[in-house]
């Protein structure tokens, strides 16, 4: 976006005072989000005896990997405070991802069909539909997770993975609706004539033709939905109890309450919490952003 | 196959009454897993929900559940916790979503500009949006710590204030560090958003607002603000939904205190069901924080119909 660089600014001051000014305002808003994440990842690395001394020790003087090879290798290590929830990470870890992966999964599949129909056929109640896809989405989950508990229970579901897989799809869904109703809108109809006329059956079409097209789209509503399941707390710590189904942030709430544990060893397991969405995000930045502004925000 | 046949007739400008039964069909089948999944786990879980609300129901004693009618909203709307609650969930939200929103320009205004290092800082902006709120929470709980936290040793030796504190123990201090931690991590979707709005806005509008002598703040006011409008009420409605569902950042930072500084609505429901037990009032006030929510998300869809940039 070069010809927009100017921006709203004439150049009153001289080019260079200029971009010293962006600069130093560029570094300021990376250290406003770096520096906290920072102080965890420092942490994460210091005995804890380093990390509770007064003044603040900032850079581990004694770094050490200890805690992140409690978390690998748990055994042995119960005696140590906080070695029951080392134990869990792990479990907690694939529970998580199991969990993230097959909401984002399950989200495209239903998302796509419904989204496709509100993007391109036009019928009655299709108003409705929508209507009832976004209201369902202004419910707090506050208030869902009393009877959420009493229909798991009935069905056996309780301390399953699958429970939180079909209760954050419901979460998910209406976003991903929305978002690839949007981003089907964004292609041109004539692609799919044309293979329709080719002779393609209507899911050869979505499979070949619409759904490459549209993987920005796509992309980017099973990241928010794989982030929604990844990060929920709520639903987590009601429907599930053991290391069959606990999830990760579960786990990390778990220790994070709890006073007797290390801040060090919390620090960790914060840190490793993080690691795959951050991958994810850094990973798919571009066609995130790509398919959220023009799937969000049309033009 | 007859999906294909119905569909080709339906992109097709033909329009017969049978084809029009077909895609409808179609359309609705196409519909029916998403259907199943939203009705069974959201909009029967409500409804249950609005049921339970109009009945004592405690499980610490079970059997005294009977139908009690709106009696429970009644207790709610006159105890002082819900009115303290209210009030505290109104500053708390309108807290975070200036802030989001202040921040989020001034972010996104920077970053649409071009500089040395700009897209590490577009890319390191999507950090907290990576981050569990969880994990948020106990990371500025850590920094926020009395004794040893970060935020303390760095005051202390910038000389800013003479000994540690305890943020989050005075009720002001505590509310602000809750806000501040909440912001930090609902910043990367509104600077997102309003960033790719920013670069649709062509840029000779600002040349010729320039020839006609328009001052920075009225080419803001008058081009880039406009051109923003439909991001910022969509950023406004996607905060504003977060900041008032806020729940686990505060189980894990301060816990709804000290006292009653930091319960908010979602707190207060959360106490009454799972600390109590009392299901009849826990779905009562899950209800009322559903109210204010779907009150304030019609506000802001009629603000957006009105205006005729929103289109369904």
């Amino acid at each position: 976006m070069s010809t927009l660089s100017n921006g709203p600014f004439p150049s009153a001051r001289s080019p260079s005072r200029r971009t010293t000014f962006l600069v130093i305002a560029g570094i300021a808003v990376a250290i406003y989000i770096l520096a906290p994440f920072c102080w965890l990842l420092l942490t994460s690395f210091m005995h804890e005896h380093d990390a509770l001394t007064v003044p603040t020790q900032w850079i581990p003087r004694h770094p050490t990997l200890e805690h992140y090879r409690m978390f690998f290798h748990p055994t042995g290590t119960s005696a140590i405070v906080g070695g029951r929830a080392a134990e869990e990470m792990l479990p907690g870890m694939v529970n998580s991802l199991i969990a993230a992966l097959g909401t984002a999964a399950v989200n495209l599949v239903l998302g796509t069909l419904a989204g496709y129909s509100l993007a391109r056929l036009k019928f009655r109640g299709q108003g409705a539909l929508l209507g009832l896809y976004l209201g369902s989405r202004m419910v707090p989950g506050i208030a869902l997770i009393v009877p959420l508990y009493l229909v798991m229970k009935d069905l056996g579901m309780l301390d399953h993975l699958s429970a939180l897989i079909v209760t954050y799809v419901t979460f998910t869904l209406p976003f991903t609706i929305w978002l690839l109703k949007n981003y089907f809108q964004t292609i041109p109809r004539s692609l799919e004539e044309a293979a329709l006329m080719d002779g393609c059956s209507w899911v050869q079409m979505l499979v070949k033709v619409l759904l490459p097209v549209a993987m920005p789209g796509l992309v980017s509503s099973a990241m928010f939905a794989f982030m929604t399941a990844w990060n929920d707390y709520l639903f987590a710590v009601i429907l599930t109890s053991t290391t069959a189904s606990k999830t990760l942030p579960v786990v990390v709430a778990g220790f994070a309450t709890d006073v007797t544990t290390q801040r060090t060893l919390m620090a960790t397991g914060g840190v490793l919490a993080i690691v795959p969405p951050l991958a994810l995000a850094f990973l798919f930045q571009r066609l995130i952003v790509q398919g959220l502004t023009s799937g969000a925000v049309k033009d | 196959m007859r999906t294909s046949l119905s569909l080709s007739s339906a992109t097709s400008s033909a329009r017969g009454k049978r084809v029009g039964y077909d895609r409808r069909a179609f359309a609705w089948l196409l519909n029916t897993p998403a259907l199943i999944a939203i009705v069974l786990l959201s909009a029967f879980p409500i409804v249950w929900s609005a049921w339970l609300s109009l009945h004592r129901y405690n499980l610490q004693r079970p059997k005294a559940f009977r139908f009690v009618g709106l009696s429970n909203y009644g207790d709610i709307l006159q105890s002082p916790e819900f009115w303290s609650a209210l009030r505290i969930t109104v500053v708390y939200t309108a807290l975070v979503v200036v802030l989001v929103v202040v921040l989020g320009i001034l972010i996104a205004l920077l970053l649409n500009r071009e500089f040395p290092g700009r897209s590490l800082v577009r890319a390191l902006v999507l950090l907290p949006w990576a981050i569990p709120p969880v994990v948020n929470g106990l990371m500025w709980q850590w920094i926020y710590d009395a004794k040893v936290g970060a935020l303390n040793g760095l005051l202390v030796s910038l000389g800013l204030i003479d000994q540690y504190r305890g943020w989050l123990s005075t009720p002001t201090s505590a509310l602000l560090a809750l806000v501040f931690s909440e912001v930090w991590s609902l910043l990367p979707l509104a600077v997102i958003l309003l960033l790719a709005a920013l670069q649709r806005i062509p840029s000779d509008l600002y040349e010729a607002g320039r020839l006609d002598g328009a001052g920075r703040f009225q080419l803001f006011r008058y081009i880039t603000l406009p051109w923003l409008s439909q991001s910022l009420l969509v950023v406004l409605i996607l905060q504003t939904m977060s900041a008032l569902r806020a729940f686990d950042v505060i189980y894990v930072l301060t816990a709804g205190g000290p006292g009653t500084a930091t319960t908010t609505l979602t707190w207060q429901t959360y106490l009454t069901t799972f600390d109590n037990l009392d299901f009849g009032h826990g779905n009562a006030y899950a209800w009322l924080v559903s109210l204010i929510t779907l009150g304030l998300a019609l506000a802001y869809f009629r603000v957006l119909y009105g205006r005729g940039d929103f289109e369904a």
